[in-house]
């Protein structure tokens, strides 16, 4: 009997415990991710497990109900305290906001539609105008990815008491005047449409800024640009414009710097750091001597690619050197002759045609 | 004379309350316009956008034309909010009052500009889009001009041109064929009624998180 009981007990307890959903594990984050790194996983997953993307798989729409559960618990702080404390069953009834509201607040209204442009079939409906907007991005969220919010303030079509007309043409009209005579002319004719008004509503979206983008790249919110009367809203674009950077330049996904040391650090070496885009720091040693433009290749050091940003490219550092600023007297000069023990050279060349 | 007190302070609580509230609303960020905010720009007295679009004066400096228009669902009454050439405003920072800013048409690239020509049909200072991917000259900043810190999203402000110290303005003159309907939009030397604009729709630009992380301890 004893037996029994702690049995059922064991059981009602595992089962207590796997009863809540691993939210953290949906989203194939740690525990400790940041807001940003929460994004970043449901707007990867999300793509991925969309059903439309999933037309073969049974459990498509539950796989994609979990991951908007856990993005609305984890992305928001009240909520992902409570749930790291008690877990989803200690989460409070507040409102919950629908997944379609979440997903389209990273992809647009009609975000569904794959592949961001827009199926072959529309061509017949019209479109209310794109609009594009360049988005200024720095190398730091260029290497480290970030997301900016904005607040989309559009006019949406509703109904509205009463009728309109739409579908307005030009069509000939044949009119018999008497017997035998007629007269063709030319009259606007419309149809009835339901009446609609435009209303202003304002929601937020995400955009990303993906690791290692590069210039003139777009992201697409389907529907998020100016309506159309008769027929379905254009698009936003957000188009990224990268920066100019004080410190590193970019040439694919290459990063080039450059450094000047003084004259004695090349002639005898010297150790220094270069702090990344994130804040890192690049350890440079150098024990030989530095020539003025010599270049040092640090590999892994630049930009993440685009398409996988586990490849990195280079960081490509070129040495100048400054000369002391002061003129030298006698003995200096001499004790420099005898130091460096270098002869005379003077060689007279063509170096603009690579003599 | 009791009664009277009472009911005079219960108002004046109430409208307090009203005021307060109000104002808790707009401190957040959401309610600014910040840079590099996409924006419509609505003429207050006269409930017109301003617009722009490829049709040129065909007067004055023959530039491209700015007017104001009546439908709110035209991409081209879309302009860019950005900073001065050569020192650009941080993404997302809320714009101040009295700061200077260029305006940027979204689709034809050229930025609002005004210069010393005459408006064909009130005689004002003729008001252009000008420039080439969003560079132009330096008669291409105007100032917001309001009350308080900075620009609030539903606020009405005044445009001052820097450099020729005009408002940018509407009147209500109307245009012919090929653009029957639209307004002159120019510039006026004095701040009246005609020349309060406000935010309409838009793609407001939210600042983002400062990036940079320190990995030493």
């Amino acid at each position: 009997m004893n037996l029994r009981n702690v049995c059922c007990l064991l059981l009602c307890v595992i089962t207590a415990v796997l009863a809540g959903r691993d939210f953290y594990k949906i989203l194939g984050v740690s525990k400790s991710a940041s807001v940003r790194d929460i994004k970043k996983a449901y707007r990867k997953l999300a793509l991925q497990l969309h059903p439309d993307r999933n037309p073969d798989d049974p459990k498509a729409q539950d796989k994609f109900a979990d991951l908007g559960a856990a993005y609305e618990v984890l992305s928001d702080e009240e909520k992902r305290k409570q749930y790291d404390a008690y877990g989803e069953d200690g989460l409070k009834e507040g409102h919950h906001s629908s997944h379609n509201d979440i997903f389209s607040s990273f992809f647009g209204d009609f975000g569904f539609m794959f592949g961001g442009n827009r199926q072959q079939q529309d061509r017949n409906i019209p479109r209310g105008n794109d609009i594009i907007l360049d988005l200024e991005v720095t190398l730091e969220e260029v290497y480290s990815g970030n997301f900016v919010e904005v607040v989309r303030n559009k006019p949406v079509a509703k109904e509205a008491p009463g009728k309109r007309k739409c579908n307005c043409r030009q069509e000939m009209r044949t009119t018999q005047l008497g017997p035998g005579r007629f007269q063709m002319t030319q009259e606007t004719v419309c149809d009835e449409c339901p009446n609609v008004k435009l209303v202003n509503e304002e929601r937020t979206l995400e955009v990303e800024i993906e690791q290692g983008v590069r210039d003139e790249m777009e992201y697409p919110f389907i529907g998020e640009g100016e309506p159309h009367i008769d027929g379905e809203p254009g698009d936003l674009r957000f188009r990224i414009k990268v920066l100019k950077h004080p410190v590193f330049e970019r040439r694919g996904d290459d990063l080039y710097t450059n450094v000047t040391i003084s004259l004695v650090e090349a002639l005898v070496g010297f150790e220094m750091d270069i702090i990344h885009l994130d804040g890192h720091k690049v350890h440079i040693v150098r024990d030989k001597i530095t020539k003025p433009g010599a270049r040092m290749w640090k590999k892994g050091e630049g930009l993440p690619n685009f398409d996988n940003i586990n490849i990195r490219g280079s960081l490509i550092i070129t040495f100048d050197v400054e000369f002391p600023q002061t003129q030298l007297d006698e003995q200096q000069k001499d004790g420099i002759r005898s130091l460096l023990k270098q002869g005379s050279v003077q060689k007279v060349y063509n170096g603009l045609q690579g003599y | 004379m009791e009664l009277i007190h009472a009911v005079r302070g219960f108002v004046t609580s109430l409208l307090f309350l009203l005021l307060w509230s109000k104002c808790e609303g707009r401190e957040s960020e959401l309610n600014y316009v910040t840079c590099g905010s996409l924006v419509k720009l609505l003429n207050t007295r006269h409930n017109v956008r301003l617009h722009s679009h490829d049709v040129k004066y065909g007067s004055g400096s023959g530039q491209q034309s700015v007017t104001g228009v009546e439908n709110a669902d035209d991409a081209n009454s879309y302009w860019q909010i950005r900073g001065r050439p050569n020192r650009p405003c941080q993404r997302g920072a809320a714009i101040k009052c009295g700061q200077a800013i260029r305006i940027t048409h979204m689709k034809t690239g050229r930025n609002l500009h005004t210069h010393h020509f005459s408006s064909p049909l009130s005689n004002n200072q003729e008001v252009s889009a000008f420039g080439e991917n969003g560079e132009g000259d330096d008669l291409d900043l105007w100032t917001v001009q309001c009350e308080g810190v900075h620009w609030e999203r539903d606020e009405a402000v005044r445009f001052k041109h820097v450099g020729t110290d005009v408002f940018l303005s509407v009147t209500g003159e109307q245009y012919g064929h090929p653009i029957r309907g639209q307004r002159e939009v120019h510039g006026m030397s004095s701040s009246n009624q005609h020349n309060w604009w406000r935010t309409m729709e838009g793609v407001f630009i939210q600042p983002s998180q400062e990036l940079i992380r320190h990995d030493e301890l």
